[in-house]
C-alpha cells in the first residue's frame, strides 16, 4: 500500500502532509503503507493506492485515481481523519479502533 | 534543527505593509543577505504566486512560500515575517495570510529534519496558535525552541 502527498513543487506542502500522515499512521497502529513525496509533474495515475493534495491541486489530479483532497495543509484533525477513512476504504488494519 | 534556521535574525515582523509582494520582499532578505538564495530565487517565488499559486497557502493564515531548488536555492534556509495586519495572497480574498515562512530547500528530502519540525510545529493546535499570537521574535522563538525541546 502507497500514500503519496502531491504538491506543485514537491518539496514544500506535500513534504509537509508526508510528515504528518505519516505521524497519523503511527498514531494509528496501521502499518504496511509506505509514503513518499512528490511533485505535479512526476505523478502519474497507478504510481499510488491513494494521492492526497491541498485543494488547489484538487482539478489537476481528478483523473489520477482514488485523491484526498486536504482542505488545509496543516490541520493533523482532518488529516487524521481522512487518513482514517482511507485505511478503511482500502480496508487496512486500524489496531486503535477509537483513536482520537 | 529548527531553531538553526529561525533565529532572531530570520524571524521577523511587519505592521502595516502594502501588500502581498512586499512581504515576500520582506521575508527574504534575511536568506538573501546570508547568500542562501540568490534574487532569482525571491523573483520566482513571486511569479509563481502572481500566476495564480495560492498553493503555499497552508491554512489557518499561515503560508509557506518557496520554489524549486533550481531556482535560485544555493543552501537550506528558512525564516519568517508576521504581517499585522494580514496581507491577501496574490490580492484573493479567498487567502489572507498573517505569518510568511519562506523556505529554501536545495533538494526534495534533505531538509528532511527541518520539514519535519516545521511540520509539528504548525500542526500541533497550541504551538500554532502561540506562534500566531507571538509580537516579538523572542516570543516566537520561544515556542519553535520547544520543538528541539521535546524531541
Amino acid at each position: 500500500m502507497k500514500f503519496l502527498a502531491v504538491c506543485s513543487t514537491g518539496l514544500g506542502s506535500s513534504f509537509m502532509v508526508h510528515m504528518n500522515i505519516d505521524k497519523v499512521l503511527k498514531e494509528l497502529g496501521i502499518t504496511g503503507v509506505e509514503v513518499d513525496h512528490t511533485d505535479l509533474g512526476s505523478v502519474a495515475k497507478g504510481d499510488a493506492d491513494t494521492i492526497f493534495v491541498g485543494a488547489d491541486l484538487a482539478e489537476a489530479t481528478q483523473n489520477l485515481g482514488d485523491v484526498v483532497v486536504l482542505d488545509s495543509i496543516i490541520d493533523l484533525n482532518e488529516l487524521r481523519a481522512k487518513v482514517r477513512e482511507t485505511a478503511e476504504r482500502k480496508g487496512l488494519a486500524i489496531p486503535t479502533a477509537e483513536g482520537n | 534543527m529548527l531553531n538553526d534556521y529561525l533565529t532572531e535574525e530570520t524571524v521577523l515582523f511587519a505592521e502595516n505593509i502594502d501588500g502581498w509582494r512586499t512581504a515576500i520582499d520582506l521575508v527574504t532578505e534575511p536568506l538573501l543577505a546570508s547568500g542562501s538564495i540568490t534574487p532569482d530565487y525571491k523573483q520566482a517565488m513571486i511569479a509563481s504566486i502572481a500566476a495564480g499559486g495560492v498553493y503555499i497557502d497552508l491554512g489557518f493564515g499561515i503560508a509557506l512560500a518557496h520554489s524549486r531548488p533550481e531556482n535560485g536555492v544555493v543552501t537550506t534556509g528558512l525564516s519568517s515575517l508576521r504581517v499585522t495586519p494580514a496581507v491577501l495572497l496574490n490580492d484573493d480574498p479567498a487567502h489572507p495570510i498573517d505569518l510568511f515562512f519562506c523556505l529554501a530547500a536545495t533538494d526534495a528530502t534533505g531538509h528532511l529534519d527541518t520539514m519535519r519540525d516545521l511540520a509539528t510545529l504548525l500542526t500541533d493546535d497550541d504551538k500554532r496558535g502561540r506562534l500566531l499570537a507571538a509580537t516579538t521574535s523572542a516570543d516566537a522563538l520561544a515556542v519553535i525552541q520547544e520543538i528541539g525541546d521535546s524531541e
